[in-house]
Order: C-alpha cells, then structure tokens, then sequence
C-alpha cells in the first residue's frame, strides 16, 4: 500500500518537475533525490555520484558524441544538393515521382547520422525547396518529410539505440543491426503509400523531368558513392564483427570529414561549428543519461519497478495485451516529452515489468523506437515538427496535420513487428563476432 | 567578473571539444595499429602486436570529461532539453518567477552532484583508487573533470538567478546563446 502511494506521489513529483520547465536530465536528478532521501535509509549523495560516474566513463556510449559528429559534418557540407542531384533522376518513372527523395534521402541520411531532426533538416533543407518550385502538393512534401525523417531513430546509426542500449546494458551492435530490417520496411511502406497516394491523385503530381539516359543518370549520381561506402563500410563492419560501434564511428568520422573537404566545405568555421554543436548535442544526451542512471537505481533501492512488474504479472495480461496498453502509455507520453527522455523513463521503471512478460530485451528497443518515432511527429512537443516549422515557416500544427499518416504508417509498422517479431530479431541471431 | 565568469564558461566548453576530438583521435590510433597488424599479418605471417594501451579506458575518461565539461556551455546555448510546453504561455512576473524557480533549483541540485562528486574524487584519492585497465590511472585524475564540470554548471546556474533577478533575459533564452560564445 505505501508502496503504491509512493509510485503515485513520485511520478506527480516528476511531472511537476518536468512541467515548471526545470532541465529534463535534473527533475530525473531530482525525482531519485526524493525518492532517496525520504523513502530509503541509503546514502543518497555518494550513490549519486558514483551511478554518474560509472554510467558516463563509458566505452559503449562514446559512440555517441562521434556519431552526432558525423551528423553535424555532413549536415554543412554540400550532401543535400548531392542527394537530390543524385536521386532525382532515378525516381521519374515511380508514381510521386520526387516525393520519394525525400524519403529514400531520410533513409540514406538515416544511415549515415543517428538523429530524426538532423535526418529531416539535412534533406528538406534542399528538398522542399525543390519540390515546391516543380510544383508538387506542398502538404504531400512536408508530410513525407516529417515522416521520413523519423527514419533517422530506427535505421543504423541511431543515437536512441545508443541510449537504449547504454542504458539497459544490451549490445549497440546488436540494437544497430536489429533495426536494419525494420528501417527498411518503413522505407518500403511509406514509399508504398505515396505511390497509391499518387495514383488517387494523378492532378497533383507535377509531370516528370525529361527522361536521361542511364550514363547520364549515373553521371549525376556519382557524388553518391562516397556517401554509399560510408553507410556500406560503417554497417557492414559492425555486422560482420570487425568493429565495434565506436571504431566505425570514428572512422566514419574520418570519411566525413574526406567527404566534405572534397565538396569544398571543410574551413575553419564550419569545422568549429560542426565540432562545437556535437559537444553540446552529446552533452544534453549524456546528461539526461546521468540522471536517468541515477534514477533507475534510485527506483531499485524504493522497490517500484519490482512492484510494478509483479502486478503486471497477477493481471496475467497476454504480451499482445501489455504491449497494446505499453503503445498508448507512449503515444500518450511522447505528446509531451522529447524521446529520448521517453526512452530512459522507460528503462528506469518499465523494463522489468516488460521481462516479467518474457519480451526478448533487443526486439523491445526496436519497438520503442517505432513508438518514440510516432512521438516526434505528434503536437504539442514533436521535434520533427519544429524542425520543418523552422524550414518552411508553415505553423506547427500544418504541419502535425499534413504528418498523420505517418503516423498511421508508424503504427503499422509497430504492428507488423509485433506480429512478426523475426523482422527485428532475424538479423541479430545470425550475427557475427 | 563579467568577463571572468564568461571565459570560465567559454574555456571549460572549448576543452570539451578537446576531448571530444581526443575519443575521436584515440580510437583512430587504434583501428590505425589493427589495420597496421592486418597487413602484418598478410605480409609478414604474423601480427606485430600493435596496440594502443587501455584505449577504451581512455575513450570512456575523455567523454564524461567531454560531457561534463560542456554542461554549462551547453546550458548557457539553451540546448538542454527541457518541456516549455506549460512555461510558454507565461509572460512577464510569472514568466521570471518560472525562471527564478528553475535557475534556482537547477543550481542547487548542481551543487549538490558538484559536492558529493569531490567527496568521490577525495574517496579515490584516500583510497589511491586505480583504474583496471593495462595502464592503471589514478581514477581521481578524471574524475576531477566531472568534478569540475558539475561545479562550473552550479555556478553557472546561480549566475543565471542573479541576471534574472536583475530584469535581465537568461541567456539560454537568449535564441543562439550569448554574443562571443563559440
């Protein structure tokens, strides 16, 4: 009984915390701090301190800060104006026709950098523009880029797997090629709606460019295969076992940085900018990930997460039940919070409750990135949203509206791997090293 | 003091980057020696034995430098995360009152990590704690970065709660942080 009083008292404590606009890695700080200090006899302060410092000397997670490097590289060098240059003539013959850049550019991006809003921000920076002066549906150009960009989470390189794993001591490399298979099933799925979407609505598809003969196609396209080799070099050495994360993120540090000396955008500026923005991007992550660390085993010293997970297992509630109920807690929670904020909650407190329930701990990463992406495209607090706000000025909630059925593709998705799980776990178990 | 405080924030976010570039760096050097050791291995019939001591020891010292050092940089540019989704609707009193709160108890819970982190540099010092790796480093060496880190943010907090109190903007308000600072 108290226990419960407690659970109800803490999570209202948090959300005040989180609400009265205190930094989401300090009200995580706080939260365990009360939880500590009023409900357990354990020495509040020095486990403090020393939960930080083990879950931040981390080798895992200092793949982290290079990853968002790479990011933050790429997104001042000239790739944008290469991937649509380089796409473009490929997709004339598909209906949507270069709808779909802005989908296979989120993916190919995705592949490169780990972060949603950097994933929509690199593509749409030069992506919109285009659309919209060929003349394409401008709603149907920022539908499908709020939607893609999400892609950013799921497909390898993801900084919200990186945070999964760290935090629930799972293998990055694992996570990494889990989320290959249902990267690409999103891709499929959204270019599968805007082809139907297209056919219904022949009059809003502009009519294609003049048709190039392939040499030329491939000609445009040749500034691609830098780009290529990149995710190829970074994904297949983390599959096959030659490198860890981090190694691939260094190297991949390395070709960027080739990459955009070769465009002619590597100076000063941009590379202080560049490094300057990952400093402060990976210190947010790591911060929240210090204070989640603390928070989980503030919440083991008061019990809660064993509790909660006990009662969920006297409702004998089937895995299709839980995960059914787990999928409108989240939906509900990312209208509020940022995901990775959703993520590290969940790890703190959810995860046991989710074992209880015999869910294989890989294939729930995959399932939560699927929903924390739905959250970056839901009102009031949806990343992707801003970002497109900032690229085309629409208001936030055009843009939420025009992103719905991304959602529902989303949704889909979520359903599809928790019908067919192989989609997630395939690739792992026949892993190397 | 001004000025004083400003440059503490500026070279305390510079030397994050250093260690940023450093992880970055390190594990370079060592996918250069495996690399190195392959080749050996193709052309020589055996590795050379090519490494880098302790590296990911290493990598993991210089990210919580990295990342701790950068906190109050990072605060001060507004880019850590917070939920604006109440506090937007407030202007003027309240609005600064939200403010003060949040400066405030942001402060104090800093100072608070800040303390108990020095009592664990001060622990691994009395204790010569080392680290396990093939180079054992004294653990209060980067440990002190932390230390450091956290007690640049709590200053850098109740620094923010005085210019509130003066009527002026927080800086991480302040859209791309404040002039001077990259």
């Amino acid at each position: 009984m108290e226990q419960i009083v407690l659970t109800g008292l803490l999570m209202v404590i948090l959300f005040v915390l989180l609400g009265s606009g205190l930094w989401v890695a300090l009200s995580l700080l706080g939260v365990g701090l009360v939880g500590m200090v009023f409900f357990t006899t354990a020495p509040a302060g020095q486990v403090l301190a020393t939960t930080a410092w083990g879950s931040s000397n981390s080798w895992a997670l200092a793949a982290l800060p290079l990853f968002i490097w790479i990011g933050e590289i790429l997104f001042r060098s000239r790739l944008s104006e290469d991937m649509f240059a380089g796409l473009a003539p490929w997709l004339s013959h598909i209906p949507g026709r270069l709808l779909h850049v802005n989908i296979l550019g989120c993916g190919v991006f995705a592949a490169v950098s780990g972060s949603s809003a950097a994933t929509a921000a690199t593509i749409g920076r030069m992506s919109l523009p285009e659309l919209e002066k060929r003349g394409y549906d401008p709603a149907m150009s920022i539908s499908t880029l709020a939607g893609s960009g999400t892609l950013g989470f799921l497909i390898p390189p993801s900084i919200i797997l990186i945070v999964y794993g760290v935090a629930t001591e799972e293998s990055i490399a694992r996570l990494f090629v889990a989320g290959v298979l249902p990267g690409a099933m999103l891709v499929v799925l959204f270019m599968g709606y805007v082809i139907v979407w297209s056919l219904l609505n022949p009059d809003k598809i502009p009519p294609g460019d003049i048709d190039m003969p392939l040499r030329e196609r491939l000609y445009h396209s040749r500034r691609l295969i830098p780009v290529l080799l990149l995710i190829t070099g970074v994904i297949g050495s983390i599959y096959t076992g030659i490198a860890s994360p981090t190694d691939a993120a260094a190297v991949g540090v390395l070709l960027a940085f080739v990459l955009s000396w070769f465009s002619g955008t590597l100076n000063r500026e941009t590379f202080i900018a560049g490094i300057m923005g990952a400093t402060r991007t990976s210190c947010m992550i790591a911060f929240i990930l210090a204070g989640a660390a603390f928070l989980t085993v503030a919440m083991g010293f008061t019990g809660i997460p064993r509790l909660l997970a006990q009662w969920i297992g006297t409702l004998e509630l089937s895995p299709y039940m839980l995960l059914g109920a787990l999928t409108i807690f989240f939906i509900v929670l990312g209208c509020f919070l940022d995901g990775i904020s959703v993520v590290v909650l969940t790890t703190s407190v959810i995860l046991p409750m989710v074992e209880q329930a015999g869910i294989d701990r890989i294939w729930f990463g995959i399932y939560l990135v699927l929903v924390v992406e739905m959250s970056q495209i839901t009102p009031p607090v949806g990343f992707n949203l801003f970002v497109i706000q900032g690229l085309t000025g629409k208001n936030i909630l055009y843009v939420a509206k025009a992103a719905i059925p991304f959602f529902f593709l989303l949704l889909l998705a979520v359903g599809l791997i928790v019908a067919f799980p192989r989609i997630a776990t395939y690739l792992p178990s026949r892993m190397g090293g | 003091m001004r000025q004083a405080l400003d440059t503490l924030y500026r070279v305390s976010g510079a030397l994050a980057a250093v260690f940023l570039a450093a992880i970055c760096t390190i594990v370079l050097l060592q996918v250069g020696a495996n690399l190195i050791d392959a080749l050996a291995d193709l052309v020589l019939g055996e590795p050379i034995g090519l490494v880098i001591p302790s590296y990911a020891e290493f990598a993991g010292f210089f990210l919580a430098a990295s990342s701790f050092l950068a906190l109050a940089y990072t605060m001060r540019h507004g880019a850590h995360i917070r939920v604006s989704l109440l506090i937007q609707h407030l202007h003027g009193g309240p609005r600064r009152a939200v403010e003060l709160w949040c400066s405030a108890a942001g402060a104090g819970l800093a100072g608070y990590f800040a303390w108990f982190t020095v009592g664990l540099v001060g622990e691994s010092i009395e204790f010569g704690d080392l680290s396990t790796g093939m180079v054992p480093v004294a653990l209060w060496i980067p440990q002190s970065a932390m230390a450091l880190g956290l007690i640049v943010l709590a200053i850098a907090l109740a620094d923010e709660f005085v210019s509130i109190l003066a009527g002026r903007t927080p800086s991480y308000l302040a859209g791309d942080g404040p002039p001077g600072d990259e």
